[in-house]
């Protein structure tokens, strides 16, 4: 069977070499370029690997990064929605270089009134204007929400040189920081609170204003130490906005003081929890831990409702401790309902928690920290057991944010109680998403604000496997009708629109977040989507996850760069995906596969033009060979669908005979039918062709040529099928797994589709 | 007063990051000249949350888009919306334009709308003034595909019009 399939197809092949060479000869003298091939190897846009980042992808024999462990006092004046802090740094310079001075980052400067944030935006004049619009945009300062910074000071309280540019101070020390060495100073600051709803802001209050109260959610609140390390240097790219962050890890221990009425929590674990919860409190939190399948309530809706009314004059302190973390963020209000529930993950365990206003409910008591327990153990299965004690989710209207242990998230029922599954499903997404940004990038911290997508894209990745599960753990989450979670981002399909959209407004996804375009699907959508059909479709699951987990864990609490995990993904599956991270990563082509054309051939032992013409050429007898006729040409008639060319032809008989047992023939199936496919690929990406070829009795079978069938022609690629029974249909990417933006070519013969505008009219008809 | 600061301050700040939520204003119409059927086909993308809140500040506070009920006031407060803010003049005469409907897509709604019994175009324009009242920094797309040309307009508040002709 093997040597005969193998004479077949070699004499399909021959005739489609022969047309190629003919071709070839009347072109015009050509030009030389360079390499230009899809397969070419990454190492013109790789760093080269060193000390540092080694080429496997893991961190190299030299690997460093700097630590900065932080003291503060924190106290926020509720009255008048102010943030003071005082706080000790102590840096670590763990590099090999000595540093004249370090750099820390003063992100709320963003929104000082002297911030260049709004001077990037383009703007025009309007026609017309309302009275508040041209009095703010015009007349006013505006909200002056930047940090006043009162003192620098070392640890003995000289006050030390510093000079701020924007969002970046530079801190002079007496003596430069030597190599091993370590810099202790402290910065006493304070800065107006900004409301974060109707100003846009990841941190901020939301203000309620029927009990005159605040919900405060704040983070990126306090100078924090920008990152020196191999790739950049001193980390010198603003904040702008819209980007994200750069930063060390280290240990904090933080004093938050607030009214004696609220209920706080953070970053880090709560030292002095017998001093801030009530004896009522602190039972129901004791249960909560023994809790595995419901959440416990520790501060009900009730209790909330009551501590609305009143204000407290009195002050508590909520002391907080975190080991290796990145940042810092905590919630506090008077109006936060509290509830837990314990997760298990493999062994140890971890608290969920949610802290919601009562507008939140019913939506939030119901599934927020079911979402939280479920996504760290779908995380915790694809990277790393979990690491930290707890995670929490809180809710702030219109925004969803992510810090350690800690994050911010939308979703938010109507006055009356009733949401839409639109905002249900985004509530759950949120969760899951923000939650999961525990593992990408707080744990495996990326530089957020050169690369977007190695915390947004992987993380959109892990958020779609673990919107998955979640749909399957809780299925009563699920509306009615639908058999699995309706994710946004992850399916193929859903990211064609973008992919296939006008090339104006589309950046690679290798681009600095700020700089690009359609911000959500560049560095959320396509990179996520990109690594689901590497899983998939490109790798199989197995290799894959194990790889992606083999990634996480090298670059746990350490800073991993693009190349780190394009390396590391090659490194421990043995898949070259230079050409996957080429195409997908530094280009913006699309994938569009299609059949080109269809030949359908029958095989004969009556001799056809040019085998005839070969048999004399080279002296073989005519009986020695098979051959190929079209279907429809002139050499072709109707006697030969039914032609038995085993039956028919002594010398293919003789052959069986001589190296088949009498047992294998009669296994063998005798080709009847022979096709000749050409696929050709209009888009620029390649991928895998995925073929399904569908019988006449009713049977398919699908087969998958990989990627690198384009090696040697991007344009064609051709494929002859030998096949017992008849093939009525061939379609490429049969359950579009592939992303490809123009479905309208993949299949013989050709569908006639109707458009998009023509579909829908017909369904309204009807 | 709220209103009218919330509104400003959404307008400056927009364009801030939020995780999952789109970041930017933006709606994306494709129209397609279909000689056999003498139709021009409109098909216009808004994000739904922009859509809505739109459709609730100027026509009632309590709809809410996507309910998987039937939305047939919603449907023609959107038509009628839609038709006063996209005007198409074709060989120099204004087009009458006709609501088909509208689909949601993930966290679009698509809608369509048609002009009909055109049998030839030596000039079209289009003005596209969607969402130009609910956001400052609203940027409409525009795509025509009219006798085998290919144009993009991206239409702003200051310059809402755009004009091909062959």
């Amino acid at each position: 069977m093997n040597n005969l399939k193998y004479f077949v197809l070699s004499a399909l092949f021959v005739t489609v070499g022969v047309f190629a060479q003919q071709d070839q000869e009347k072109k015009e003298p050509q030009q030389g370029h360079k390499n230009e091939n899809k397969f070419k190897q990454l190492y013109e846009e790789f760093s080269t690997p060193n000390m540092y980042r080694a080429a496997s992808g893991a961190p190299g024999s030299a690997y460093y990064q700097q630590q900065a462990d932080y003291k503060m006092d924190l106290v926020l004046d509720d009255v008048n929605a102010k943030l003071s802090g005082f706080e000790t740094i102590t840096y670590t310079n763990n590099s090999p270089d000595v540093l004249n001075y370090l750099w820390v980052q003063l992100d709320q400067n963003m929104r000082a009134r002297d911030s260049k944030t709004p001077l990037i935006q383009g703007s025009g004049v309007s026609p017309v204007a309302q009275i508040g619009s041209y009095a703010n945009d015009y007349m006013g300062e505006g909200f002056d929400g930047g940090f006043n910074i009162e003192e620098v000071k070392d640890s003995n309280g000289k006050a030390l040189q510093h000079m701020i540019n924007r969002t970046m101070m530079r801190v002079e020390m007496p003596k430069p920081l030597a190599s091993g060495a370590q810099f202790s100073f402290s910065i006493k600051w304070w800065y107006n609170i900004n409301d974060h709803v109707n100003g846009r802001g990841r941190s901020g209050y939301e203000y309620f204003k029927e009990d005159d109260n605040r919900a405060y959610v704040i983070a990126q609140f306090y100078p924090r130490m920008a990152v020196y390390n191999d790739v950049e240097g001193w980390q010198n790219s603003q904040f702008w906005g819209r980007d994200e962050f750069a930063l060390p890890f280290g240990d904090f221990d933080v004093n938050i003081t607030v009214p004696a009425d609220h209920v706080l929590d953070g970053t880090g674990v709560l030292t002095n929890r017998k001093e801030v919860y009530s004896k009522t409190m602190m039972k129901r939190y004791e249960k909560a831990m023994k809790s595995f399948d419901e959440p416990v309530v520790i501060v009900t809706q009730e209790e909330v409702v009551a501590a609305e009314k009143t204000k407290s004059t009195k002050t508590k302190t909520w002391k907080l401790s975190a080991k290796n973390v990145r940042d810092f963020g905590f919630a506090t209000s008077r109006r936060f309902i509290l509830d837990m529930m314990a997760v298990d993950i493999n062994g140890s365990i971890k608290m969920a928690v949610s802290m919601y206003p009562k507008e939140g409910n019913p939506l939030w008591e119901e599934w927020s920290t079911k979402a939280v327990a479920s996504t760290l153990k779908s995380y915790s299965r694809m990277t790393f057991d979990y690491p930290y004690h707890k995670a929490i989710s809180v809710h702030a209207k219109n925004q969803g944010m992510e810090y350690p242990m800690i994050c911010w998230n939308y979703g938010r029922p109507d006055a009356e109680g009733n949401y839409s599954d639109r905002t249900k499903f985004g509530m759950m997404s949120v969760i899951i998403h923000e939650v999961g940004h525990n593992f990408f990038p707080m744990i495996v911290n990326s530089d957020e604000r050169q690369w977007t997508w190695m915390d947004e894209g992987l993380n959109t990745f892990v958020q779609y496997v673990a919107e998955q599960d979640f749909g399957k753990w809780y299925p009563d989450a699920l509306s009615s009708g639908q058999s699995s979670y309706p994710s946004r981002r992850g399916p193929a399909a859903n990211i064609t629109r973008y992919m296939g959209g006008d090339q104006n407004y589309i950046a690679s996804i290798m681009t600095k977040g700020l700089n690009t375009y359609q911000f959500g699907n560049n560095a959320y959508g396509k990179p996520g989507t990109a690594l689901n059909i590497l899983r998939e479709t490109v790798m199989g699951e197995d290799l894959f996850d194990y790889a992606f987990r083999e990634y996480s864990k090298r670059w746990m609490f350490k800073h991993p760069t693009p190349e780190d995990f394009f390396r590391t993904m090659e490194d421990a599956s043995a898949v070259d995906l230079d050409w996957f991270w080429r195409g997908w990563f530094y280009t913006t082509d699309y994938v569009d596969i299609g059949i080109k054309d269809v030949k359908k051939f029958y095989v004969t032992t009556k001799p056809n033009k040019v085998g005839a013409n070969m048999a004399k050429r080279y002296g073989i007898d005519e009986k020695d060979l098979v051959y190929f006729v079209e279907e429809g040409s002139d050499e072709y008639s109707e006697g030969m669908t039914s032609e038995s060319v085993s039956e028919k032809s002594t010398s293919l008989k003789e052959y069986l005979m001589d190296n088949f047992s009498a047992a294998e023939r009669a296994t063998m199936e005798e080709p009847k039918y022979f096709y000749s496919v050409i696929f050709n690929k209009p888009g620029g990406l390649v991928m895998p062709i995925i073929v399904e070829y569908a019988y006449a009795d009713g049977t398919s079978k699908t087969e998958t040529y990989p990627a690198q069938i384009w090696r040697l022609n991007d344009k064609e690629a051709s494929k002859a099928i030998a096949s017992a029974k008849e093939i009525v249909t061939i379609t490429v990417d049969p359950k579009l797994e592939t992303a490809d933006v123009d479905t309208s070519n993949n299949t013989w013969p050709r569908e006639v589709k109707e458009g998009e505008f023509d579909e829908f009219k017909n369904k309204v008809k009807d | 007063m709220k209103i009218i600061k919330s509104f400003l301050l959404l307008a400056i700040i927009a364009s801030l990051a939020f995780v999952s939520a789109h970041k930017y204003y933006v709606s994306i119409t494709k129209i397609e000249y279909i000689s056999e059927k003498q139709s021009v086909q409109i098909i216009t993308r808004v994000f739904i949350d922009d859509f809505e809140k739109l459709l609730k500040e100027r026509y009632n506070n309590s709809i809410v888009l996507n309910t998987n009920t039937k939305e047939d006031q919603i449907d023609n407060y959107i038509a009628s919306y839609l038709l006063s803010r996209i005007i198409i003049s074709i060989n120099g005469k204004e087009s009458e334009i006709k609501f088909i409907g509208k689909e949601y897509d993930g966290d679009v709604v698509q809608c369509y709308l048609e002009v009909e019994n055109i049998d030839k175009i030596s000039s079209f324009k289009i003005e596209n003034k969607v969402l130009f009242d609910m956001f400052s920094d609203q940027k409409n797309i525009v795509r025509l595909k009219i006798n085998d040309r290919t144009k993009s307009f991206i239409l702003i508040p200051e310059n809402n019009k755009g004009m091909l002709n062959f």
